[in-house]
């Protein structure tokens, strides 16, 4: 049964229409139409250059995009300024594992406690008792992310001295302090190995279980098993779409990936 | 409270009383003069580092001090008013100058941020001169000085001709400003500021607004530097541009490097000695400049994290490494 | 403005432009090749001029040839400079500034202490004036943008067709690809700051006989070396003469309508405006 307009309109997180982003003459993204809908695991895969770090630039406002639209939660968020959307709830991780590198494992995460609770110009030079109180609350908070992702162990060593899967941890860590309702991980497992990767495949179904929607961007198809519905980006365009299964036959992908003479 | 705390907490307080008691063995108005002055600068410089925390070297800061200088010199020579009230304003005159033409420099960052404060500071300077109408062809003369606090009965401190009063006027102000700088540095503002200064993509992408922090960071550096010049006005009485220009400005960058960026405490020890030792060496004339310059090629040679760092230096090399880098800084 | 004001100032705007674009150009070539922000360029700048003096009025040698000698002395002094005061601070910014800030401190007050602050100036390099059509323009001043014209020339030709000079583009461009190619950078940035210097002390030179000599001559010229270069943009070589030829016409045509001061601070407006734009400077390539 066709379902109503309203209640496609609950369901959807993000939405993205006919989004485009050219660099130079150069289309990194093209006429994108994709959704993600809540409570879902979406995986965006496609070979190097497709233009997934870009749709993810483009969707938290890194990058403004040349054309089309961005909607969270029904509401158009196109061209918003990074700290926005991170503030309407999206939370987002890097490819190349951006940190705070000079702060310990735990200040990584207390400084990205920032908005919420929010914390005000003079009451923290005051250090009034409502500042430290956040203050503890937000320490606390923090422990449990760490706990949550398995930093437990790290929390005081240096964020730049952290091995590499680590430290894509504490990006999760760190996207987690916003209270995000959609995450965007970019490639959340790469350099992993197979443990870090049971891991972490098991922290997000953990965290999907308790109402978190989540985009991910990913190279390494043992991403597949975790996915509700995978979308294929090719040269910018989506060439494909459907859950893991459809899309491991689908002969496009295929030829995308290993070229045209093993599809069909 | 730990050993260590505790010991450096003495310390602090020790230096403190002896400097308060400074004026009864310190008694040649010239020396006193010194340390009034080195003072002011020690707030300049503190106030640069502050800033420098989330990234931004301003090569400007000297400006800056002009800008309360002239503010507070010209409208307390011209409308009447007592310095006391002009003092302040003066901050807030060099704030608000740093909130307007900070927003646009908040789009370039790193060293091309230093290079733009560079043309900034030396852009206002010359604005300064510009203005001969309120600030004088050679200077602005006639500044008043502080007025006398005078509480019949009680007590009358007259500041004119009077080097101890100022002398203590300006080491509360500093002792105020450090307490203030210190307190910013160590709370959720001071972090933030660090968060963008070491990476201002993880900064936005938690919520940070990177433009509104780095103009809350230059608001709050220059306020400290333009109470800081409008006090030094009210002192010499006499303003001349070349104070406040281009060379300032760098050699205060200077002072904070040689001090050592990473501790709190670096802008005071350099500051204190790169201002006081060549004074010291005054009866040189010509060849003062010199012990100046030996000075920083020591200190450039030897200690690369500056004075300040030599401590951890000496630590890291036996073995103790913990990390005191200031978060962003580049090597 | 009539003919005759018109051709003082054009004259004016390119010498003016030629003597910045030469400082510049040093002081450029370090920035992009070396990453260092040379502000002991300043006391090559005023070294050269003063060298060139001591050789010609004190010693009596031939004005051109001290010129010639001048720009060889304060290279050699340049390769000091980069073997013992910046090789040792390579990629530490903060410490390269106080070092060659240090610099400038020690050498001013040295350069003071032997000469003391009294004004010189070197004799004109070339004398007369040229009239024509009622306009007559100083063959000094024209001979300066001469000089200075052909010495990019030759810089130009020799970045573009030597080996070296090649050399130098490359790791102004991609510092580590250019090391991966075998480059030594080491030799590359001594040649470099050689040339810099050089061309600083033509600059002082020159202009020590249009104007004066004094130890602080150089912080001036400095800054507007420093304005040049962010103005055209880090990276970019080709763009200081650009730059340089817009500030050299800016400084040498608006004193006329307002007063000094005000033609820095509108100088200054116009590249900061600029830049709030185009962080890249104008021909910059990097942002």
């Amino acid at each position: 049964m066709e379902k109503s307009v309203t209640e496609r309109y609950l369901e959807v997180l993000l939405e993205t229409k006919r989004l485009t982003k050219f660099f130079g003459g150069l289309a990194a993204v093209s006429q994108l139409d994709m959704h993600v809908n809540r409570g879902e695991i979406v995986g965006l895969i496609g070979p190097n250059g497709a233009g997934k770090t870009t749709v993810f630039n483009l969707v938290t406002g890194f990058l403004r995009p040349t054309g089309g639209k961005v909607l969270f939660d029904g509401k158009d968020i196109t061209g918003k300024k990074p700290h926005a959307t991170a503030k309407i709830g999206i939370g987002r991780t890097f490819q190349l594992a951006y940190l705070l590198p000079d702060f310990t494992v735990l200040e990584n995460v207390v400084a990205s406690f920032y908005l919420y609770p929010k914390s005000g110009f003079w009451e923290a030079i005051f250090n009034t008792s409502a500042y430290r109180k956040k203050e503890e609350y937000i320490v606390n908070q923090a422990r449990e992310i760490l706990r949550f992702v398995g930093l437990e162990k790290v929390t005081d060593e240096l964020a730049k001295n952290l091995p590499h899967g680590y430290q894509k941890v504490l990006g999760v860590a760190r996207a987690l302090a916003v209270k995000p309702r959609l995450l965007l991980l970019d490639e959340p497992i790469a350099g992993m190995s197979h443990d870090e990767i049971d891991f972490s495949l098991r922290a997000f179904e953990k965290m999907r279980s308790q109402g978190m929607t989540i985009l991910l961007v990913e190279h390494n198809m043992g991403i597949m098993s975790i996915c509700d519905r995978i979308m294929v980006l090719n040269f910018g365009h989506k060439i494909a779409e459907g859950t893991p299964g459809e899309v491991r036959q689908n002969e496009g992908v295929i030829q995308a990936y290993f070229g045209s003479e093993y599809a069909a | 409270m730990g050993m260590r705390r505790l010991t450096r907490l003495t310390g602090y307080a020790i230096v403190i009383i002896l400097l308060f008691l400074l004026p009864l063995f310190v008694t040649k108005p010239y020396y006193l003069h010194i340390f009034i002055v080195t003072l002011l600068y020690i707030i300049v410089v503190s106030s640069l580092r502050t800033i420098s925390l989330s990234g931004q070297v301003s090569v400007a800061h000297a400006a800056f001090m002009g800008i309360g200088g002239y503010f507070s010199g010209v409208i307390s020579k011209e409308l009447g008013l007592t310095p006391w009230l002009t003092i302040p304003l003066g901050g807030l005159a060099a704030m608000i100058v740093a909130i307007l033409i900070g927003y646009p420099f908040t789009r370039v960052r790193a060293i091309y941020f230093s290079m733009v404060s560079l043309l900034g500071g030396m852009a206002i300077v010359n604005i300064i001169r510009v203005c001969q109408k309120w600030t004088g062809a050679a200077g602005l003369a006639g500044i008043p000085p502080l007025s006398p606090i005078n509480i019949p009965g009680l007590i009358n401190i007259v500041f004119l001709g009077q080097k101890v009063p100022y002398y203590y006027f300006t080491l509360l102000l500093t002792l105020v400003s450090l307490v203030v700088l210190h307190r910013i540095e160590h709370c959720r503002i001071g972090m933030t500021w660090k968060a963008i200064a070491q990476s201002h993509f993880v900064a936005s992408s938690v919520g940070i607004n990177e433009a509104g922090s780095r103009v809350l960071a230059l608001a709050v550096g220059c306020f400290f530097a333009g109470i800081a010049g409008a006090s030094y006005a009210h002192y010499n009485l006499v303003l001349t541009p070349n104070t406040f220009g281009f060379l300032p400005s760098i050699f205060l960058v200077m002072y904070m490097l040689v001090g050592g960026r990473d501790r709190f405490g670096g802008p005071i020890i350099g500051t204190a000695i790169l201002v006081m030792v060549p004074e010291l060496f005054r009866g040189l004339k010509a060849f003062a400049p010199l012990i100046l310059g030996a000075i920083m090629v020591i200190v450039v040679f030897l200690m690369p994290q500056g004075i300040a760092g030599l401590f951890d230096q000496i630590r890291a090399r036996h073995g103790e490494v913990r990390n005191r880098k200031v978060p962003g800084s580049a090597a | 403005m009539g003919p005759a004001l018109l051709a003082q100032v054009a004259v004016n705007a390119l010498m003016l432009s030629s003597m910045y674009i030469l400082m510049a150009l040093g002081f450029a070539i370090l920035l992009s090749v070396m990453r260092v922000l040379n502000f002991a360029h300043a006391v090559i700048y005023m070294g050269g001029g003063y060298v060139c003096y001591q050789l010609a009025v004190v010693y009596g040698l031939n004005q051109w040839a001290s010129l010639v000698v001048a720009a060889a002395v304060m290279g050699l002094f340049g390769l000091f400079l980069e073997r013992f005061c910046l090789r040792p601070f390579f990629g530490d910014v903060n410490r390269t500034i106080v070092m060659t800030l240090a610099l400038i401190v020690i050498l001013e007050s040295v350069v003071n202490i032997l000469v003391g602050t009294q004004v010189r100036s070197l004799p004109a390099f070339a004398s007369g004036v040229i009239r024509s059509g009622g306009v007559s323009l100083s063959v000094e001043r024209l001979v300066t943008f001469i000089i200075s014209a052909v010495l990019l020339l030759v810089l130009i030709f020799f970045i573009q067709k030597t080996k070296m000079g090649q050399q130098m583009l490359a790791v102004s461009q991609e510092p580590t690809g250019a090391v991966l190619q075998g480059i030594n950078i080491y030799r590359v940035s001594a040649v470099a700051t050689t040339i810099a210097c050089a061309l600083a002390a033509v600059a002082g030179s020159l202009m020590g006989a249009i104007v004066s000599l004094s130890p602080y001559m150089g912080d001036h010229m400095l800054v507007k070396a420093i304005e040049i270069v962010i103005l055209a943009g880090i990276g970019s070589i080709g763009g200081v003469l650009g730059a340089g030829l817009i500030l050299g016409t800016i400084d040498a045509s608006l004193p006329i309508l307002i007063s000094g001061c005000a033609t820095d601070a509108l100088g200054l407006g116009i590249v900061i405006l600029i830049l709030l734009f185009r962080p890249q400077g104008l021909f910059g390539h990097e942002a």
